[in-house]
């Protein structure tokens, strides 16, 4: 059984380390300089070995005290009260409900998938040695922390050291109790969907774990000796079980199925956002166009594609209307608040960087026009012509600044007229600034989005991601903008600055495509 | 007319996929390009469809008159992954390109003629493109290529789309169109080789080869393309 753990240890580090490879081989300049000969190239095999190795190692601890500090300590600072009940308290039910959630045995994983299915692995002996060692892991992974914490609120030594065991057993409980289902039904668990009891029953934990508290009722130390002895019990006839078990092989012939185990994987993958991008080409009765040659045809992707393209955008509008709305309702009641926002409207329009960034809508849209349109379409060569790339380049712009305008022309009325209701300033030239800036921003955006997609295109035929540029760009972009929240500066210096920054952005840009985009409105290769 | 590849080479990153390529290919034959799995066929229609920009090496048309470089509209690429904008339908789709390419196609026909000339039927030409099977997308991709009447036609794998009937029916319509184009059709199936193309053309080793056809031997033939397929480097 110890071989076929190393065994299995080994496969599962090959392909780790390989992923860490490639995912250095993805990075822009330096990637594509690196050789493919990389991947047997001893010196990265160890690097990769270290990588891998320190990985185990955090995933062990650093998960753990995560855990810990978020769902226990965190909380616990929230509740007045005895701190020492309400650690054993809350571990306590939290890991019932872990149990049911994360079970190790039953998560439909890549490395079962290669090792069971693939590799054709003993499914015992490779289930069992993996699961020993997750609960090895468990326990050296709680135990220092359970003592740490479970020492720091008063606990005694036996009760820490006790916890983990716990976890362990529970999971193993549970664990059993699906094999045993398994048995009788012919139907294993997948982990990954739990059914409507199992939700209910994790609900009920947590609610239990976090409620009672608050009511003041806990457990204490002596209770969970008690329930520590019963899951111990339990615990033996579950390990027997598990132990003991001889089915593991059609269990998980029925679990690992190639959806199962690429469900998790797939909802990022090009080929499922393709098949949900599809989705939503909507024909309805009569939608033709008079239009001609290009026009023709992106008119008619427009119109359909309107609930992707136009219904968030019109969301948008109402929500930001009704914002406005409100706004102007609670100034002209309360001085108080009016005095304020007059204040910050002199000072935040930085933050409108962020929220016009937010409501744009150009991600989503170039994805649509990729996915549903250029992705077939650039395969064919006339649409490849400098002539049709640039005309419809111009038809999409004109689309995307238009989606865009409708959210950013309330937003941008919306300002100066809750400026002249606040109070009003001393130069009028604020309320100009106001209004062309934000203008200025959402075109920018457009303009943004859809330049970054004619340049850097990611995909290949086949919806591969071929360069990680553009993903850079994006974060990048989100970065920029989200930074600009922390900056205050008056509203006419900055609107003046922004509003030129985004108007000579916008035709450098536009220049850019002009002349590099026939070449680079591609599928990658 | 013919197209002139003269040492076209290819690598990624270290690996020589082209090692110089030297052919010519006539108007009014099919040539059928065989190659093992990861031989370059591929790499070979991508550089002449300039998806992909070659190492070193050139390609020409040469005719009577002139030599020169190619033209967008000289190279008709049908992928062997059906590709049609899903979004329209058939009919919008063939109204778009005729719209587009008005000028340049030689004695244009009716939406419907051309829907005839492809056995669409009268019921699918206003479905939606992503309601179509596989083969007709297939077919709608190869007609559109057709309309466009490129010089040169790439075909990557064809006719495995395709059921017996329709690609027998794929065979005759290649067969009819040929005299006016030079048609480069790449497959792993020996028999549509075989049967179709009236030269066959290996790339192996980062080489293209020619296969004499004038043996009427058919097993003969067949033995030989086996035979070159398998030889290594260097031997």
């Amino acid at each position: 059984m110890f071989k076929s753990f190393i065994l299995s240890y080994k496969l599962k580090n090959t392909y780790r380390v390989n992923s860490i490879i490639y995912s250095i081989k993805q990075l822009p300049l330096i990637g594509k300089r690196l050789p493919t000969s990389l991947y047997s190239s001893k010196g990265l095999k160890i690097l990769g070995n270290i990588i891998s190795t320190i990985s185990e190692i955090l995933n062990i601890f650093l998960g753990k005290v995560i855990y810990i500090l978020i769902m226990i300590v965190s909380m616990i600072s929230m509740y007045k009260g005895n701190n020492e009940n309400n650690f054993i308290h809350m571990f306590l039910f939290l890991s019932l409900a872990g149990g049911l959630l994360n079970t190790y045995m039953f998560n439909p994983t890549k490395d079962k998938y290669y090792a069971m299915i693939l590799m054709r692995m003993d499914a015992r002996k490779y289930t069992l040695s993996n699961y020993y060692y997750s609960m090895i892991k468990v326990i050296i992974g709680f135990l220092p922390f359970t003592l740490i914490f479970g020492r720091y609120y008063g606990l005694s030594l036996i009760t820490c050291i006790l916890m983990p065991f716990f976890v362990m057993f529970i999971k193993t409980i549970y664990n059993s109790y699906i094999l045993y289902d398994f048995n009788k039904k012919g139907k294993i668990k997948n982990e990954n969907v739990p059914t409507k009891v199992i939700w209910i029953l994790i609900a009920v934990f947590v609610i239990l774990a976090y409620g009672l508290p608050a009511l003041k009722i806990t457990l204490t130390e002596n209770i969970f000796y008690i329930i520590f002895a019963i899951s111990f019990i339990l615990g033996i006839f579950a390990f027997r079980y598990v132990n003991k078990f001889k089915k593991y092989k059609k269990a998980y012939k029925s679990l690992l199925t190639h959806d199962n185990v690429y469900a998790v994987q797939k909802q990022t993958s090009g080929e499922v956002l393709q098949t949900n991008t599809l989705k939503q080409i909507e024909l309805e009765k009569g939608t033709t166009s008079n239009k001609k040659g290009f026009s023709y045809f992106h008119d008619l992707f427009v119109k359909r594609h309107k609930k992707i393209l136009m219904k968030s955008a019109k969301r948008t509008t109402i929500i930001t209307f009704l914002i406005f709305v409100t706004l102007i309702f609670v100034v002209e009641i309360d001085e108080k608040v009016s005095g304020r926002i007059n204040e910050l409207l002199m000072t935040t329009l930085p933050w409108f960087v962020f929220i016009m960034y937010i409501i744009n809508r150009g991600t989503v849209v170039t994805q649509a026009m990729f996915m549903n349109c250029d992705h077939s379409m650039l395969t064919y060569r006339f649409y490849k012509t400098p002539k049709v790339i640039i005309a419809l380049f111009k038809e999409r712009l004109k689309t995307l600044i238009k989606i865009n305008l409708l959210p950013a022309l309330i937003i941008s009325i919306g300002l100066p007229l809750l400026l002249y209701l606040t109070g009003g300033t001393d130069n009028y030239l604020n309320y100009l600034v106001l209004f062309i800036s934000i203008i200025a921003m959402s075109i920018f955006f457009s303009i943004h989005y859809l330049v970054m997609y004619y340049l850097l295109q990611p995909y290949n035929v086949n919806i591969e991601m071929k360069s990680s540029t553009y993903s850079v760009v994006q974060w990048i972009t989100y970065v920029v903008c989200y930074l600009f929240i922390q900056v205050k500066l008056p509203t006419l210096y900055f609107g003046i600055a922004t509003a030129t920054f985004c108007i000579l952005y916008s035709l450098i840009a536009l220049i850019l495509v002009y002349k590099y985009a026939p070449k680079t409105f591609k599928l990658r290769v | 007319m013919k197209l002139v590849i003269k040492d076209l080479k290819k690598k990624f990153n270290e690996k020589e996929v082209l090692k110089g390529l030297n052919f010519e290919f006539e108007k009014g034959k099919i040539y059928g390009l065989l190659g093992r799995n990861g031989a370059g066929k591929t790499t070979f229609f991508n550089c002449i469809n300039e998806d992909i920009e070659v190492d070193s090496g050139n390609f020409y048309i040469e005719d009577e008159k002139e030599k020169r470089k190619l033209e967008a509209e000289d190279v008709g690429y049908v992928l062997s992954v059906p590709t049609v904008p899903e979004f329209l339908t058939g009919r919008e789709f063939l109204k778009f390109f005729i719209d587009i390419n008005k000028e340049k196609i030689k004695n244009l026909k009716t939406i419907d003629e051309y829907f005839e000339f492809m056995k669409i039927e009268k019921e699918d030409r206003d479905r939606l493109l992503k309601d179509y099977s596989h083969g007709m997308k297939n077919k709608m991709q190869m007609l559109v290529n057709i309309i466009a009447n490129p010089n040169i036609l790439l075909l990557d794998e064809p006719l495995t789309s395709f059921d017996v009937v329709v690609a027998e029916e794929m065979k005759q319509m290649l067969k009819n169109i040929k005299k006016d184009h030079i048609i480069i059709f790449s497959t792993h199936i020996m028999e549509i080789a075989l049967d179709l193309c009236d030269e066959i053309v290996i790339l192996n080793n980062g080489f293209l080869e020619k296969i004499d056809m004038n043996n009427i031997d058919k097993e003969d033939t067949r033995k030989r393309i086996i035979q070159a397929l398998k030889e290594e480097e260097n031997v």
